[in-house]
């Protein structure tokens, strides 16, 4: 799939921009804090509904961005994108919550800020607008996917399989919402707000539900390592120029039974952590949160036997980041037949020149849009500047060359 | 020179008291608490004293049924003694307003039981803040055959319909949910895929 435009408005320190994108490559470049990295964000937010990198929303908007009479500040982002069945117009409006709406009961507001979509000019729900614009990020802070939290790995399979399958988007915020009520009932316990009776009947419902909803998604999880790990049984090492693969470890917190095999189906993984969840009642009940399932997980990335997390050089987790990310990319083509858009932020400036060449090989593939940006010319060769679009940033502006 | 959006404004105390009394209601803002109050400045005095008399009542005299906890003004709500309801049915809702919906349909000819809101954790309502025990004891002593769940088909209120129905079980009541599923005049092709998914589950014999 490919984007055809990127319209922003008061979107950060974009006033105003109204871009038109080849579907091949273009490399944005120009000094720093210009605004390249802006226009990568703003298609990730059109895909994903989030942002890989602001705090609160409210960084978002820009500082003087002003409302049209009456009305209240908003940043715009829209998009045209063609996939391979249909062309789609996706638009979202980041808009400043008024005081006196944020202290509504109802609305419950995550910061100040409500995000407004629509596709094809009609209103659609948050959930509805992941997936239809599939794009895989790549940026120096990726290295956090391999040495940082269990929550950075965990958001990296979810935000894939998310942009694949609706049903996981909803499943998820499902099973967090499912999670958040559960641990409020622990917590009452722990801190003996509540008499401790009857215990497994108010337990029932959520436990039932929580397991249902995970045992879903570590189906789900379970199937994407796998593909991405037959996927990196070749990436890795061509990416490195060694012959090592890249190895995925899922690392359940529910230590289900041998029998089930390697990948379990939703029903035996739900059943499996129905009884785990049983069975550590009491250690609940004392720490006051739910202690198993698909929110307590981990990945681990090993090659030759060696994890990478803990032992891996810089350079080596560099390595494995990136691989995960193109890893990322190939599935969601092999599973949808339509590649997504890539975003490459400052991508060569911590390559050696074997890598280097791998990944320019890897998107100069036909059917393959791809936005670079980089501070520097001097990195590319001329052959491949000359092959591509190339498009100056400067103060919030986009020139073309 | 615009005022900053939050500086006071030059009114006389008994208009900005309204205003902000207004404000506390659900989904009124400063605007329409502003023009809520300046229309009742300029109308009849009559209308603000039948306003005025109103809101007292509604806190004077309205009060929760003591059988049902439907609202009521009397002891027992007009449900509860009218002979000619079904003694022994009880439609356990979450709130006053669902009972009246239920009611418009003209479908119901029993008793209610209003819970006053629904288990949500999060939001600190257990089964101690609801009618919930109330309910287990009318079941006990009244002679009543069969509950029907109408709590709301979302988490919290699934939530408490599982609660209430573990409590009733051993009491060999029959127990009832409303069906979930497509609304009437509605286009299949235009369902979410949930409500379809339940709509097919609970599909009956015809």
């Amino acid at each position: 799939m490919h984007v055809s435009s990127l319209t922003l408005r008061d979107f950060r320190n974009y006033a105003r921009l109204e871009l038109d994108l080849s579907p091949g490559i273009s490399l944005f470049y120009g000094p720093n804090a210009a605004g390249k990295t802006t226009l990568l964000e703003a298609l990730f937010l059109l895909a994903t509904t989030r942002s890989p990198r602001a705090s609160s929303d409210r960084e978002l908007l820009r500082w003087d961005a002003g409302g049209e009479a009456g009305a209240l500040p908003f940043a715009r982002i829209a998009s045209d994108v063609h996939r391979l069945s249909q062309s789609l117009r996706l638009e979202m409006l980041i808009q400043l919550r008024q005081e006196e709406q944020a202290n509504d009961v109802q609305l419950r507001p995550q910061g100040n800020v409500q995000k407004l979509i629509r596709i094809n000019r009609k209103p659609v729900r948050a959930f509805d607008l992941v997936g239809q614009l599939r794009v895989v990020l790549f940026t120096p802070a990726d290295l956090e996917l391999v040495h940082g939290a269990p929550a950075q790995r965990r958001r990296y399979l979810d935000l894939t399989l998310s942009q694949l399958d609706p049903h996981y988007v909803r499943t998820l915020a499902y099973y967090n919402r499912l999670l958040q009520q559960r641990n409020s009932l622990l917590r009452a316990w722990r801190e003996r707000r509540r008499p401790r009776r009857a215990v497994d009947d108010e337990l029932g419902y959520w436990d039932a539900e929580l397991c249902k909803a995970g045992g879903y998604i570590l189906a789900e999880r379970l199937q994407a390592v796998a593909e991405l790990n037959s996927i990196l049984a070749t990436l890795h090492g061509d990416l490195t120029g060694t012959a090592e693969p890249l190895v995925i470890g899922y690392v359940p917190r529910l230590a289900y039974p041998a029998e089930l095999g390697d990948l379990p189906d939703a029903e035996q993984l739900r059943a499996a952590l129905h009884a785990a969840l049983l069975h550590c009642r009491t250690d609940e009940l004392q720490r006051g949160q739910t202690l198993l399932g698909p929110h307590r997980d981990d990945l681990t990335f090993a090659v030759a036997g060696v994890n990478l997390g803990l032992y891996g050089s810089r350079g080596q987790q560099r390595s494995v980041a990136l691989a995960l990310k193109l890893a990322e990319a190939r599935l969601m083509t092999q599973r949808s037949g339509d590649a997504p858009v890539l975003l490459l932020d400052d991508l060569l400036s911590e390559l050696d020149m074997h890598r280097r060449r791998h990944v320019l090989h890897t998107i100069q593939q036909p059917q393959q849009q791809t936005l670079l940006t980089a501070t520097d010319l001097s990195d590319f060769e001329p052959e491949f500047l000359h092959s591509i679009t190339r498009l100056r940033v400067e103060t919030a502006q986009v020139f073309a060359v | 020179m615009a005022l900053p959006p939050n500086a006071p404004l030059p009114l006389v105390e008994p208009v900005a008291r309204l205003i902000e009394a207004f404000n506390q209601l659900p989904s009124i803002g400063p605007k329409t608490a502003s023009r809520l109050t300046f229309f009742l400045l300029r109308a009849d005095a009559e209308v603000a004293q039948q306003l005025a008399a109103a809101l007292t009542d509604l806190k004077e005299q309205v009060r929760l049924c003591k059988r049902c906890f439907n609202i009521t003004v009397d002891e027992l709500c007009p449900i509860c003694t009218n002979p000619s309801r079904d003694q022994s049915m009880i439609c356990v809702v979450e709130e006053p307003l669902d009972l009246l919906a239920i009611e418009r349909t003209g479908a119901y000819r029993g008793l209610y039981h209003v819970l006053h809101g629904h288990i949500a954790p999060l939001d600190g309502i257990y089964r101690e803040q609801l009618k919930i025990d109330d309910l287990i004891q009318r079941v006990r002593t009244e002679p009543i055959t069969e509950v029907i769940l109408a709590t709301n088909p979302n988490t919290e209120g699934e939530a408490t319909a599982y609660l209430i129905l573990k409590d009733l079980v051993p009491m060999g009541v029959r127990t009832t949910r409303l069906a979930r599923g497509l609304p009437t005049g509605g286009d299949l092709e235009w369902a979410d895929s949930d409500t379809l998914g339940s709509a097919l589950e609970g599909r009956r014999e015809l």
